[in-house]
Protein backbone atom coordinates (compact mmCIF):
# COMPACT_ATOMS: atom_id res chain seq x y z
CA UNK A 1 0.00 0.00 0.00
CA UNK A 2 1.16 3.28 -0.80
CA UNK A 3 0.42 7.12 -0.20
CA UNK A 4 -0.58 7.65 -3.18
CA UNK A 5 -2.12 6.09 -5.96
CA UNK A 6 0.51 4.53 -7.87
CA UNK A 7 0.65 5.00 -11.64
CA UNK A 8 1.75 3.27 -14.66
CA UNK A 9 5.17 3.20 -15.72
CA UNK A 10 3.44 3.05 -19.19
CA UNK A 11 1.80 6.12 -18.09
CA UNK A 12 4.74 7.65 -17.45
CA UNK A 13 6.90 6.49 -20.56
CA UNK A 14 3.76 7.58 -22.71
CA UNK A 15 4.30 11.49 -21.15
CA UNK A 16 7.73 11.60 -21.55
CA UNK A 17 7.41 10.19 -25.48
CA UNK A 18 5.16 12.90 -26.22
CA UNK A 19 7.44 15.87 -24.34
CA UNK A 20 10.14 14.56 -26.57
CA UNK A 21 8.21 14.78 -29.56
CA UNK A 22 6.79 18.16 -28.63
CA UNK A 23 10.78 19.31 -28.26
CA UNK A 24 11.40 18.18 -31.99
CA UNK A 25 8.18 20.25 -32.58
CA UNK A 26 9.05 23.06 -31.11
CA UNK A 27 13.19 23.36 -32.64
CA UNK A 28 11.41 22.36 -36.02
CA UNK A 29 9.33 25.31 -36.09
CA UNK A 30 12.08 27.54 -35.36
CA UNK A 31 13.11 26.68 -39.21
CA UNK A 32 9.66 27.88 -40.94
CA UNK A 33 9.79 31.42 -41.74
CA UNK A 34 7.65 33.68 -39.61
CA UNK A 35 7.73 37.23 -39.06
CA UNK A 36 6.60 39.07 -35.78
CA UNK A 37 6.08 37.80 -32.54
CA UNK A 38 5.15 34.20 -33.94
CA UNK A 39 8.21 31.97 -33.13
CA UNK A 40 7.76 33.06 -29.38
CA UNK A 41 4.14 32.35 -29.64
CA UNK A 42 4.34 29.13 -30.59
CA UNK A 43 7.25 28.65 -28.46
CA UNK A 44 5.15 29.72 -25.31
CA UNK A 45 2.23 27.53 -26.55
CA UNK A 46 4.57 24.36 -26.82
CA UNK A 47 5.90 25.15 -23.93
CA UNK A 48 2.68 25.65 -21.57
CA UNK A 49 1.74 22.42 -22.91
CA UNK A 50 4.84 20.61 -21.76
CA UNK A 51 4.75 22.25 -18.57
CA UNK A 52 1.51 20.82 -17.91
CA UNK A 53 2.39 17.12 -18.96
CA UNK A 54 5.50 17.41 -16.14
CA UNK A 55 3.17 18.92 -13.77
CA UNK A 56 -0.03 17.07 -14.25
CA UNK A 57 1.59 13.51 -14.37
CA UNK A 58 5.25 13.90 -13.24
CA UNK A 59 4.37 15.97 -10.25
CA UNK A 60 1.24 13.79 -9.65
CA UNK A 61 -0.80 16.99 -9.40
CA UNK A 62 -3.54 14.68 -11.12
CA UNK A 63 -3.63 12.89 -7.93
CA UNK A 64 -2.83 15.61 -5.59
CA UNK A 65 -4.97 16.69 -2.71
CA UNK A 66 -7.01 20.34 -3.63
CA UNK A 67 -4.52 21.76 -1.81
CA UNK A 68 -1.65 21.26 -3.53
CA UNK A 69 -4.00 22.56 -6.75
CA UNK A 70 -4.55 26.23 -4.95
CA UNK A 71 -0.84 26.32 -4.52
CA UNK A 72 -0.54 25.92 -8.15
CA UNK A 73 -2.92 28.15 -8.84
CA UNK A 74 -2.50 31.28 -6.02
CA UNK A 75 1.18 30.87 -7.89
CA UNK A 76 -0.03 31.21 -11.50
CA UNK A 77 -2.47 34.13 -10.39
CA UNK A 78 0.52 36.11 -9.01
CA UNK A 79 2.13 35.59 -12.25
CA UNK A 80 -0.46 36.46 -14.45
CA UNK A 81 -1.27 39.21 -12.48
CA UNK A 82 2.84 40.42 -12.55
CA UNK A 83 2.69 39.57 -16.48
CA UNK A 84 -0.71 41.75 -17.33
CA UNK A 85 0.03 44.43 -15.46
CA UNK A 86 3.65 45.16 -16.22
CA UNK A 87 2.68 44.14 -19.98
CA UNK A 88 -0.30 46.36 -20.08
CA UNK A 89 2.05 49.77 -19.27
CA UNK A 90 4.24 48.66 -22.07
CA UNK A 91 1.92 47.17 -24.87
CA UNK A 92 0.00 50.54 -24.29
CA UNK A 93 3.11 53.23 -24.22
CA UNK A 94 3.11 53.89 -28.33
CA UNK A 95 -0.76 54.21 -28.22
CA UNK A 96 -0.81 57.97 -27.20
CA UNK A 97 1.45 60.41 -28.45
CA UNK A 98 4.00 61.93 -26.15
CA UNK A 99 2.78 65.70 -26.13
CA UNK A 100 4.83 67.81 -23.58
CA UNK A 101 3.15 70.53 -22.06
CA UNK A 102 -0.21 68.76 -22.08
CA UNK B 1 0.22 -17.98 21.24
CA UNK B 2 0.52 -20.26 17.94
CA UNK B 3 0.32 -23.72 17.27
CA UNK B 4 4.34 -24.07 16.90
CA UNK B 5 5.00 -22.45 20.41
CA UNK B 6 6.05 -19.08 19.39
CA UNK B 7 4.50 -16.14 20.72
CA UNK B 8 2.72 -14.46 17.74
CA UNK B 9 1.42 -15.54 13.96
CA UNK B 10 4.00 -14.96 11.38
CA UNK B 11 0.47 -12.38 10.25
CA UNK B 12 0.80 -10.97 13.80
CA UNK B 13 4.53 -10.43 13.72
CA UNK B 14 4.37 -8.81 10.66
CA UNK B 15 1.22 -6.33 11.74
CA UNK B 16 3.25 -5.68 14.65
CA UNK B 17 6.47 -4.83 12.87
CA UNK B 18 4.08 -2.97 10.10
CA UNK B 19 2.60 -0.40 13.23
CA UNK B 20 6.13 -0.06 14.76
CA UNK B 21 7.47 1.40 11.76
CA UNK B 22 4.35 3.20 11.18
CA UNK B 23 5.00 4.64 14.85
CA UNK B 24 8.95 5.65 14.28
CA UNK B 25 8.12 7.83 10.93
CA UNK B 26 4.76 9.38 12.08
CA UNK B 27 5.75 12.47 13.80
CA UNK B 28 3.30 13.12 16.58
CA UNK B 29 1.90 16.54 15.37
CA UNK B 30 0.75 14.44 12.63
CA UNK B 31 -2.97 12.50 12.54
CA UNK B 32 -1.70 9.86 10.29
CA UNK B 33 1.33 8.72 7.39
CA UNK B 34 -0.96 10.60 4.66
CA UNK B 35 -1.39 13.74 6.35
CA UNK B 36 2.26 13.77 6.88
CA UNK B 37 2.93 12.87 3.78
CA UNK B 38 0.78 15.59 2.03
CA UNK B 39 1.99 18.57 4.40
CA UNK B 40 5.38 17.76 3.37
CA UNK B 41 4.41 17.86 -0.40
CA UNK B 42 2.42 21.33 -0.39
CA UNK B 43 5.77 22.48 1.36
CA UNK B 44 7.44 21.87 -1.39
CA UNK B 45 4.83 22.99 -3.58
CA UNK B 46 4.60 26.57 -1.97
CA UNK B 47 8.74 26.61 -1.96
CA UNK B 48 7.98 26.52 -5.81
CA UNK B 49 5.36 28.78 -5.63
CA UNK B 50 7.93 31.12 -4.99
CA UNK B 51 10.59 29.87 -7.24
CA UNK B 52 7.78 30.53 -10.05
CA UNK B 53 7.71 34.31 -8.88
CA UNK B 54 12.03 34.53 -8.83
CA UNK B 55 11.68 33.49 -12.36
CA UNK B 56 8.61 34.92 -13.14
CA UNK B 57 10.23 38.24 -12.99
CA UNK B 58 13.52 37.34 -15.29
CA UNK B 59 11.31 36.32 -17.63
CA UNK B 60 8.93 39.01 -17.62
CA UNK B 61 11.94 41.78 -17.71
CA UNK B 62 13.28 39.24 -20.65
CA UNK B 63 9.86 39.61 -22.47
CA UNK B 64 9.54 43.10 -22.18
CA UNK B 65 13.32 44.18 -23.56
CA UNK B 66 11.89 40.98 -26.71
CA UNK B 67 8.97 43.54 -27.21
CA UNK B 68 10.93 46.53 -27.69
CA UNK B 69 13.95 45.41 -29.53
CA UNK B 70 12.64 42.76 -31.64
CA UNK B 71 15.12 42.66 -34.18
CA UNK B 72 18.13 42.74 -31.97
CA UNK B 73 17.21 40.08 -29.74
CA UNK B 74 16.39 37.79 -32.60
CA UNK B 75 19.91 38.05 -34.41
CA UNK B 76 21.72 37.67 -31.10
CA UNK B 77 19.12 34.59 -30.75
CA UNK B 78 20.14 33.23 -34.05
CA UNK B 79 23.76 32.96 -32.44
CA UNK B 80 23.32 30.47 -29.06
CA UNK B 81 23.98 26.88 -29.63
CA UNK B 82 20.11 25.64 -30.57
CA UNK B 83 21.99 22.33 -31.22
CA UNK B 84 23.33 22.07 -27.63
CA UNK B 85 20.11 24.11 -26.22
CA UNK B 86 17.50 21.00 -27.75
CA UNK B 87 20.00 18.59 -26.41
CA UNK B 88 19.70 19.64 -23.09
CA UNK B 89 15.98 19.81 -23.02
CA UNK B 90 15.60 16.03 -23.77
CA UNK B 91 18.70 15.66 -21.49
CA UNK B 92 16.60 17.08 -18.52
CA UNK B 93 13.27 15.60 -19.53
CA UNK B 94 14.86 11.78 -19.18
CA UNK B 95 15.79 12.96 -16.10
CA UNK B 96 12.51 13.84 -15.15
CA UNK B 97 11.36 10.06 -16.17
CA UNK B 98 13.94 8.90 -13.78
CA UNK B 99 13.30 10.56 -10.93
CA UNK B 100 9.67 9.78 -11.74
CA UNK B 101 10.50 6.08 -11.87
CA UNK B 102 12.87 6.56 -8.90
CA UNK B 103 9.16 7.85 -6.90
CA UNK B 104 7.35 5.05 -8.41
CA UNK B 105 10.16 2.89 -7.12
CA UNK B 106 9.28 3.82 -3.59
CA UNK B 107 5.98 3.58 -4.05
CA UNK B 108 6.43 -0.18 -4.73
CA UNK B 109 9.08 -0.36 -1.86
CA UNK B 110 11.81 -1.07 -3.94
CA UNK B 111 14.86 0.23 -2.03
CA UNK B 112 17.83 -0.70 -4.58
CA UNK B 113 15.35 0.97 -7.62
CA UNK B 114 15.14 3.76 -6.25
CA UNK B 115 18.86 4.29 -5.45
CA UNK B 116 19.14 3.19 -8.96
CA UNK B 117 16.86 5.78 -10.42
CA UNK B 118 18.29 8.60 -8.62
CA UNK B 119 22.02 7.95 -9.64
CA UNK B 120 20.81 7.98 -13.59
CA UNK B 121 19.12 11.15 -12.57
CA UNK B 122 22.00 12.60 -10.68
CA UNK B 123 24.42 11.07 -14.44
CA UNK B 124 22.10 13.04 -16.33
CA UNK B 125 22.22 16.24 -14.00
CA UNK B 126 25.76 16.24 -14.81
CA UNK B 127 25.23 15.28 -18.85
CA UNK B 128 23.34 18.88 -19.25
CA UNK B 129 26.09 20.07 -17.11
CA UNK B 130 28.74 19.10 -19.19
CA UNK B 131 26.86 20.22 -22.32
CA UNK B 132 26.20 23.60 -21.25
CA UNK B 133 30.69 24.23 -20.29
CA UNK B 134 31.17 23.08 -23.50
CA UNK B 135 27.76 25.30 -25.16
CA UNK B 136 30.11 28.48 -22.61
CA UNK B 137 33.33 27.86 -23.84
CA UNK B 138 31.69 27.79 -27.81
CA UNK B 139 30.38 31.21 -26.29
CA UNK B 140 33.70 32.23 -25.22
CA UNK B 141 35.12 31.97 -28.94
CA UNK B 142 31.93 33.00 -30.78
CA UNK B 143 32.75 36.55 -28.92
CA UNK B 144 29.10 36.27 -27.26
CA UNK B 145 30.46 37.27 -23.21
CA UNK B 146 29.65 41.13 -22.95
CA UNK B 147 32.02 43.13 -20.86
CA UNK B 148 34.53 40.34 -21.18
CA UNK B 149 34.77 38.40 -25.35
CA UNK B 150 32.56 40.80 -27.24
CA UNK B 151 33.31 42.38 -30.68
CA UNK B 152 30.88 45.07 -31.59
CA UNK B 153 32.16 45.14 -35.04
CA UNK B 154 31.06 42.00 -36.13
CA UNK B 155 27.69 42.98 -35.40
CA UNK B 156 27.45 45.91 -37.77
CA UNK B 157 27.17 46.04 -41.59
CA UNK B 158 24.89 46.41 -44.36
CA UNK B 159 22.32 43.36 -43.53
CA UNK B 160 23.02 43.02 -40.23
CA UNK B 161 22.67 46.26 -37.11
CA UNK B 162 23.22 49.72 -38.04
CA UNK B 163 24.06 51.47 -35.00
CA UNK B 164 26.59 51.15 -31.59
CA UNK B 165 22.78 51.34 -29.68
CA UNK B 166 21.24 48.46 -31.27
CA UNK B 167 24.62 46.06 -30.59
CA UNK B 168 23.96 47.57 -26.82
CA UNK B 169 20.66 45.91 -27.23
CA UNK B 170 22.23 42.55 -28.65
CA UNK B 171 24.59 42.86 -25.40
CA UNK B 172 21.44 42.94 -23.52
CA UNK B 173 20.04 39.74 -24.49
CA UNK B 174 23.29 38.51 -24.44
CA UNK B 175 23.33 39.26 -20.39
CA UNK B 176 19.95 38.03 -19.99
CA UNK B 177 21.16 34.52 -21.56
CA UNK B 178 24.23 34.39 -18.96
CA UNK B 179 22.05 35.37 -16.08
CA UNK B 180 19.22 32.96 -16.74
CA UNK B 181 21.04 29.94 -17.34
CA UNK B 182 23.83 30.29 -14.84
CA UNK B 183 20.96 31.15 -11.97
CA UNK B 184 18.87 27.57 -14.24
CA UNK B 185 22.65 25.96 -13.61
CA UNK B 186 23.02 26.47 -10.20
CA UNK B 187 19.35 25.08 -9.62
CA UNK B 188 20.62 22.33 -11.36
CA UNK B 189 23.61 21.65 -9.43
CA UNK B 190 21.92 22.11 -5.52
CA UNK B 191 19.71 19.30 -7.05
CA UNK B 192 21.80 17.24 -8.21
CA UNK B 193 23.57 17.33 -4.61
CA UNK B 194 20.08 16.91 -3.18
CA UNK B 195 19.55 13.65 -5.61
CA UNK B 196 22.74 11.67 -4.13
CA UNK B 197 21.83 12.83 -0.54
CA UNK B 198 18.69 11.27 -0.86
CA UNK B 199 20.39 8.31 -2.96
CA UNK B 200 22.48 7.59 -0.16
CA UNK B 201 19.72 7.36 2.30
CA UNK B 202 17.31 4.87 -0.26
CA UNK B 203 20.51 2.85 -0.47
CA UNK B 204 20.39 2.03 3.24
CA UNK B 205 16.39 1.34 2.97
CA UNK B 206 15.66 4.66 4.57
CA UNK B 207 12.27 4.75 2.24
CA UNK B 208 9.45 2.56 2.35
CA UNK B 209 5.92 2.49 0.87
CA UNK B 210 4.36 3.99 3.85
CA UNK B 211 7.34 6.61 3.91
CA UNK B 212 8.79 8.32 0.99
CA UNK B 213 8.11 11.59 1.17
CA UNK B 214 11.49 13.32 0.61
CA UNK B 215 11.89 11.32 -2.75
CA UNK B 216 8.54 12.64 -3.93
CA UNK B 217 9.38 16.20 -2.44
CA UNK B 218 13.01 16.04 -4.38
CA UNK B 219 11.18 14.55 -7.55
CA UNK B 220 8.63 17.92 -7.54
CA UNK B 221 11.65 20.26 -7.12
CA UNK B 222 13.77 18.28 -10.36
CA UNK B 223 10.59 18.30 -12.07
CA UNK B 224 10.61 22.28 -11.26
CA UNK B 225 13.69 23.09 -12.65
CA UNK B 226 12.87 20.74 -15.83
CA UNK B 227 9.92 23.67 -16.27
CA UNK B 228 11.89 26.17 -16.37
CA UNK B 229 14.35 24.72 -18.91
CA UNK B 230 11.44 24.07 -21.25
CA UNK B 231 11.06 27.80 -20.80
CA UNK B 232 14.30 28.89 -21.35
CA UNK B 233 14.62 26.80 -24.42
CA UNK B 234 12.03 29.16 -27.02
CA UNK B 235 12.91 32.24 -25.04
CA UNK B 236 16.16 32.44 -25.22
CA UNK B 237 17.66 29.93 -28.40
CA UNK B 238 14.08 30.31 -30.70
CA UNK B 239 13.45 33.85 -31.30
CA UNK B 240 14.24 33.97 -34.29
CA UNK B 241 13.89 31.98 -37.73
CA UNK B 242 17.34 29.67 -37.92
CA UNK B 243 18.50 29.97 -41.26
CA UNK B 244 21.59 27.41 -40.69
CA UNK B 245 22.36 24.09 -39.80
CA UNK B 246 25.46 23.33 -37.52
CA UNK B 247 27.24 25.34 -35.15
Amino acid sequence: MSLEPVVSVRTYALVLLALILLTFLTVGISFIHLSGGWHITFGLLIGVVKASLVALFFMHLLHSPRLSWLIVFLALVWLLLLFALTLADYFTRELIPFMPGH
Amino acid sequence: MSSDGKLLTADERHMLEHSILVRHRLEEQFENLEQQHFTGTSAMWVFLATEVMFFGAIFLALAVYRYKYPLEFEKASERLEWIIGGTNTIVLLLSSFTIVMAVHSAQLGESKKIARFLAITAALGFLFLIFKGIEYYLDYRENLIPGWRFDPGEWLGPDKLQNAQQVGHVKLFLIFYWVMTLIHGLHVLIGIVAVLIIMALAARKHFSPVYYTPVEALALYWHFVDIVWIFLLPMLYLLGTHTHFGF
